[in-house]
């Protein structure tokens, strides 16, 4: 292994080792502070943009194109359907609502791509490519379910047989996409940041490709697979939601039972604390005997499988077919394993509070006349401030709150 | 695993581009003749010329904040950044005439050395994980950019605006060109008469080489990623050394951002990845590869991006049916390979490491 590892690595281990106080209230600031920002960058976006009709912000007509109140509004309330149209009496409003399911949809397909990037960042290494393990998994996702569906009866007892093949099948070809730039850094030491993000491309142009020539039907104008059989499609059970909403609870319930599987592989398994130690004191793991090179293949393996699960749930739940502009799924499930401090618990809670910006960005579109791109630089913005934990406690120090985030 | 070093690796691949010649020369029909048919046209390699730009001036950027022990994984942000802020500069002028584009290159520029400055003090003065806040640089911009252009051009490409003309070396290029040799002719048609950012990129290929070999700067930066305690004794702030070489690379990404969008293209493209698509994570292949050395750098970068465009001269010049989208794949995976094959890297001692001084706090 070159001297650079180590290094590397110890700047992950200061991120992991802070506590879980401190982490908590360094993603609350993080996240107040992006919106702050948020907010500056609307304002001045609406200076730049040409409008009709300015709004009116308490009382005062305002030089600005955009009402930042209103992004807001959108953002946070918008993304659950407005329920507070109910406390004032000027609509309805059911736990049902269209924007919940696009909530909890965006949430579930998080926690998986978010899991993925938390496994790779606790094993010491940086899986950029988790956008590419997606698109190879729902592409495996969609081929596997349509070519096994002949083969299978139709209805519960075709469900039961096609979500697991689809499933499946998308954890191997992300664990095998995720596998190869694990073993290219174990046993070549290639700096698996570019190679990750290398293999992004890679993957988008080999399923195009590989699409357009021989999957695309004869009757499609776009480069798409066929429609998975409807026996393949996530079930909307327990209770459901419409199902135009594309969002089933299960999918939901199959997300959290992985954060919960995740944890506690990471937390108390031997592989996991394996895992771990190679990550945060990666000459104590090799000196107590750990596997260092097949620990990184593998994490990064599973990574991987988990990326893959996403796309495969994409697949399954959301769009019923691959499609070539799927959704950047794979750079937000970087912020959100960052703004949960790698914590596969904390994955759970990031995916959530990102699955609101991401139906309130839906929401800025349709309610307001801000692009709902804002949310890719909230996006930013939130990783750029939880980096930064110095900064937070210099700010606290002069606020006189120093105490409470010292570790 | 042993890994070849850079030399014979570098011989392998003249050995093979030989091999290629010789099969082409010996079989003018073959796939060989074919290809060195096509790689001979002056068009080819101005074409490779003008996509090396963005690559090495990137690439060189990376070399400074590398040496100077600040990782900066965020070139792409960089790059992203002052190739829209160009164009938008450059359109709210007009966008037609040479002024504009030459104004909005610089606010390009401007916009890359603020991102990067920015980065600057949330690495050195906030301590922070330089990969991550670099991936944070690179998301900022891939999410801000497309944003602004929504806001001003109503989705996340701009409109088309001008582009830089060629310049002319003065009668050197007719000279050359008419001369009726076969090597000086072309010679007077790629490189006499060219988009001013290749002679952009010569210039800040000789500038970095020089400033980084024979100047007390480039002693300081090689010393404060290599032994950032004894710059200190020495007398230098290690803080002052590291700000300013994340600048510089801020102000060398800039100009390689800004000069694919003014320079070359002629618009922002915003969608997906937008047009940058991975130039700054190559340009960091590009260096490694390099061995952090501008005019090995150059070269490489010339290796990524004459694969590129013999992919488009392929396209262009020959009946084979293969999709693009598979020929795209080459240079990302080129990258790949090279950083496998990369023997003898040795990135800067204390890179990546937060330094402090003894008399900071």
């Amino acid at each position: 292994m070159s001297q650079d590892t180590p290094r590397w690595r110890r700047a992950i281990a200061r991120l992991v080792d802070a506590s879980v106080k401190e982490r908590l209230v360094i993603s609350v600031a993080a996240l107040v502070l992006a919106v702050a920002v948020g907010f500056v960058i609307v304002t001045l976006a609406g200076l730049a943009a040409s409008c009709t009709t300015h709004p009116t912000i308490f009382g005062v007509r305002t030089p600005s194109c955009y009402d930042p109140f209103a992004v807001y509004s959108e953002l946070f309330l918008g993304a659950i359907g407005h329920p507070e149209q109910v406390l004032f009496g000027t609509g309805t409003w059911t736990p049902l609502d269209f924007r919940v399911a696009s909530l909890l949809r965006s949430t579930t397909l998080l926690v998986f791509t978010g899991l993925a990037v938390a496994v790779s960042f606790r094993a010491g290494m940086f899986n950029i490519g988790v956008q590419g393990q997606l698109l190879l998994g729902a592409l495996a996702a969609a081929l596997a379910t349509v070519y096994a569906a002949p083969l299978v009866p139709g209805g519960v007892v075709g469900t039961l047989v096609l979500v697991p093949v689809g499933i499946v099948a998308g954890a191997l070809a992300g664990g095998v996409w995720g596998a190869i730039p694990g073993a290219l850094k174990a046993y070549a030491d290639a700096n698996e940041v570019i190679t990750t993000i290398m293999l992004n491309f890679v993957a988008a142009n080999l399923a195009y490709v590989a699409v357009s020539t021989w999957f695309t039907p004869a009757d499609s104008s776009l480069v798409q697979t066929a429609t998975i059989p409807a026996a393949a499609r996530i079930p909307n059970v327990p209770f459901g939601f419409q199902p135009r909403d594309n969002f089933s609870l299960l999918g939901l319930l199959f997300a959290v039972a992985l954060v919960v599987g995740v944890a506690y592989l990471l937390a108390r398994t031997s592989f996991g604390y394996d895992l771990r130690t190679s990550g945060s004191q990666p000459e104590a793991a090799a000196y107590g005997g750990v596997k260092e090179k097949r620990t990184m293949v593998t994490s990064m393996g599973i990574s991987g499988a988990l990326g893959g699960i996403s796309g495969a749930m994409l697949v399954l739940m959301v769009q019923g077919r691959w499609l070539s502009n799927l959704p950047q799924l794979g750079f937000d499930g970087i912020t959100v394993s960052i703004l949960a401090g790698n914590n596969p618990l904390g994955v759970g809670f990031a995916a959530l509070l990102f699955g609101v910006l991401k139906s309130g960005s839906a929401a800025i579109g349709f309610g307001t006349n801000v692009p709902p791109a804002l949310v890719d630089v909230l996006r930013g913005l939130i990783i750029l401030f939880v980096a930064m934990p110095e900064f937070f406690r210099l700010l606290g120090g002069r606020l006189g709150v120093g105490g409470d985030v010292d570790a | 695993m042993r890994k070849p070093d850079r030399g014979t690796l570098m011989a392998a691949l003249g050995g093979l581009a030989a091999v290629v010649v010789a099969l082409g020369v010996v079989f003018p029909g073959s796939v060989a003749g074919e290809l060195l048919g096509i790689a001979s046209r002056p068009i080819m390699a101005e074409i490779a010329l003008r996509l090396a730009v963005p690559i090495t001036l990137a690439a060189l950027g990376g070399i400074f904040a590398e040496k100077s022990g600040v990782i900066n994984i965020g070139l792409e942000g960089l790059l992203i950044i002052s190739s829209f802020t160009a164009v938008l500069v450059a359109w709210a002028l007009g966008g037609t005439t040479s002024a504009a584009l030459w104004t909005g290159f610089a606010g390009g520029v401007l916009a890359s050395v603020l991102l990067a400055g920015l980065f600057a003090v949330v690495c050195i003065k906030y301590e922070a994980d330089q990969i991550i806040a670099g991936l944070a640089v690179w998301l900022v911009a891939l999410g801000l950019a497309p944003f602004a252009s929504s806001v001003v051009f109503g989705g996340k490409n701009t409109t088309s605006i001008n582009r830089f003309s060629e310049w002319t070396v003065p009668v050197l290029h007719d000279a050359f060109v008419n001369s009726g040799v076969g090597i000086l002719s072309y010679v007077g048609h790629v490189l006499l008469r060219a988009n001013p950012i290749v002679y952009l990129m010569f210039g800040a290929v000789a500038v970095s080489w020089y400033v980084l070999n024979h100047t007390a700067f480039g002693r300081w930066v090689e010393a404060s990623g290599e032994n950032p305690n004894a710059l200190d004794t020495a007398g230098v702030n290690v803080h002052r050394v590291r700000y300013a070489s994340v600048l510089v690379s801020g102000l060398l990404s800039g100009m390689g951002g800004a000069a694919l969008s003014v320079g070359h293209v002629g618009s922002f493209v915003g969608n997906g990845t937008t047009m940058i698509d991975g130039k700054g994570f190559i340009a960091i292949a590009t260096y490694l590869f390099g061995n952090y050395n501008p005019l090995g750098t150059f070269g490489a970068a010339m290796l990524f991006s004459g694969l590129e465009s013999l992919q488009i001269g392929i396209q262009q010049f020959t009946p084979y049916e293969v999709p693009s989208q598979l020929i795209q794949v080459i240079p990302y995976v080129t990258v790949v390979v090279v950083l496998v094959l990369v023997g003898r890297t040795r990135i800067p001692e204390a890179a990546g490491e937060y330094y402090e001084s003894g008399d900071d706090r």
